[in-house]
């Protein structure tokens, strides 16, 4: 029951603006996830269709402790919070164990976010979603005639019966 | 009836005299109080069925009382774990309120026992992620942390950025297409392995001085099907001569998340790290310093002309390091950039040789 103090680190949500992350990566051009094909490969809507997504409208938060970082701690707390400063949108993302895979898909959600947000009804993730429940309604549709049908025939064959 | 069952119960009850049992110093810290009990009473809503979100909220609990740190992440990734998931976030709602079987609960209780006795979650699950990977976990081999999957970003940019170059035709003594890297310090693999997922064409040479972490190494190489890129050695960088490390001749890149802990901040650790982890992993000596010296002293002799080394570090060695490499300019090594993690700490290093 003793957690020495000395061991106890603060937790602070650590606000750390997104520029820093990889500025190796800022080099070439503008962040954005219509270049990284591993946003396609996963199978979802055509990403360059959405907006791309400025890192310098964005603002990250990470639960750290308040202690040296690196080596000297074990955190297991990888939770990604991230916010697009113009539009407001807030993402938590703890999909993964990774903080870099959690960064990555927070990002990924975002811009779909925004994307809705600016677009609105010309968003294809607005139209990809009504695609779906369009699906949905069909098929509940036709089970439920299917349904009928059987019954119907069911009766009539009870009544030829008799 | 509205309480757990009575087998369920006793199972829970029988975490305390197990536990008293084994006879450890903190045996005190891990009966359930009474007050714990009725907790566990309080949470499930029909006769003997409980959801994983009541398990997470109950082990949350009994972690908090005893003074185990990260208690409501703790809990979550052991529940998630047994029910097949990596997060409680990746869960949809419909397992997450469906009830847990006797076999799953007795699982989590199981994996709970060990973090109450402060195991590190990736001990405990015996596997993590880094990046995209999962890797098999096994003490006392150095658990990889969070920020070193920046060092991996930071190698592979400067990988791919090599080939471009090449390709574009520029005269540059740059790396073939196929960049040799080594790896001192290896650990799990998670660097060594994720740079092979990351440059397909790559190959490179993992070496360790502790067994453990090679035998471990090997096992994720395998797992990931990449053990034919990679040589695995087992050997102690600062002992003998580093022919053996060149395999396949001058490397492209030396990779590194060298034990650079100050000595004096070993006494700081919290229990999860001391208790279970390899220290040698950890202490860099006095000034965090002593493998980082035997690798920048190698790495004339083993770097290719415009090769480079990159070092993941504690946030005060970037300017020790850069004193070091002036004091001995006859290794024509440069500090060349300093990058941050995703703290905006000063954390990775890159440190390139210059073509005679």
């Amino acid at each position: 029951m003793n957690a020495p103090s000395l061991f106890h680190f603060t937790f602070l949500l650590k606000e750390i603006s997104t520029a820093s992350w990889r500025p190796w990566m800022l080099r070439k051009q503008q962040f954005s996830l219509t270049r990284l094909p591993l946003f396609q490969a996963a199978g979802k809507k055509n990403s360059s269709n959405l907006l791309a997504l400025n890192e310098a409208d964005l603002k990250e938060q990470f639960v750290r402790g308040d202690g040296p970082g690196g080596q000297a701690t074990n955190k297991t707390s990888n939770c990604v919070v991230l916010k697009h400063i113009p539009t407001g949108i807030v993402i938590k993302c703890h999909q993964t164990r990774s903080v870099e895979q959690n960064r990555k898909i927070a990002r990924e959600i975002l811009q779909e976010k925004v994307d809705l947000f600016y677009k609105g009804e010309d968003s294809d993730v607005f139209k990809e979603k009504k695609a779906a429940e369009k699906k949905k309604q069909e098929k509940k549709r036709r089970a439920r005639e299917n349904l009928e049908r059987k019954k119907h025939f069911k009766e009539m064959q009870e009544s030829d019966g008799k | 009836m509205r309480y757990l069952t009575r087998p369920l119960l006793v199972r829970f009850l029988g975490l305390s005299s197990r536990c008293v049992s084994v006879g450890l110093s903190q045996t005190k810290t891990l009966m359930l109080s009474p007050k714990q009990l009725s907790l566990r009473q309080s949470f499930s809503t029909r006769a003997g069925l409980v959801t994983a979100v009541d398990v997470v909220k109950y082990w949350q609990k009994v972690f908090e009382t005893n003074g185990i740190p990260e208690a409501q992440e703790s809990s979550e990734y052991i529940v998630s774990f047994v029910l097949g998931a990596k997060t409680l976030q990746s869960l949809n709602s419909k397992i997450l309120c469906a009830p847990l079987t006797a076999v799953q609960q007795e699982r989590i209780r199981q994996l709970s026992t060990k973090r109450l006795q402060r195991m590190p979650v990736q001990y405990v699950l015996g596997e993590w992620d880094f990046q995209d990977l999962t890797l098999k976990m096994r003490p006392p081999v150095f658990i990889p942390r969070p920020e070193t999957e920046d060092l991996v970003s930071l190698v592979v940019e400067e990988g791919s950025q090599k080939c471009e170059e090449k390709n574009s035709g520029l005269l540059y003594p740059a790396a073939a297409p196929h960049p040799v890297i080594l790896e001192i310090g290896c650990g799990s693999g998670a660097i060594a392995l994720s740079l092979l997922c990351k440059l397909p064409q790559s190959r490179v040479i993992a070496v360790d001085k502790e067994k453990a972490a090679v035998d471990l190494t090997r096992e994720n190489a395998q797992r990931l099907q990449l053990q034919d890129r990679i040589h695995i050695l087992h050997h102690d960088v600062s002992s003998s001569s580093a022919k053996q490390l060149l395999p396949w001749g001058p490397v492209d890149f030396i990779v590194s998340n060298p034990p650079y802990v100050f000595y004096e901040d070993m006494a700081f650790l919290a229990p999860e790290i001391f208790r279970y982890e390899d220290l040698n992993a950890l202490d860099g000596g006095d000034d965090g310093m002593k493998v980082i010296r035997t690798i920048l002293a190698l790495a004339p002799s083993l770097l290719k002309d415009s090769g480079s080394v990159f070092l993941e570090v504690d946030p005060r060695h970037p300017e020790m390091v850069e004193n070091w490499l002036q004091t001995h300019p006859n290794w024509l090594l440069t500090l060349c950039a300093i990058h941050k993690d995703f703290c905006g700490k000063p954390r990775f290093l890159h440190i390139q040789k210059q073509s005679r």
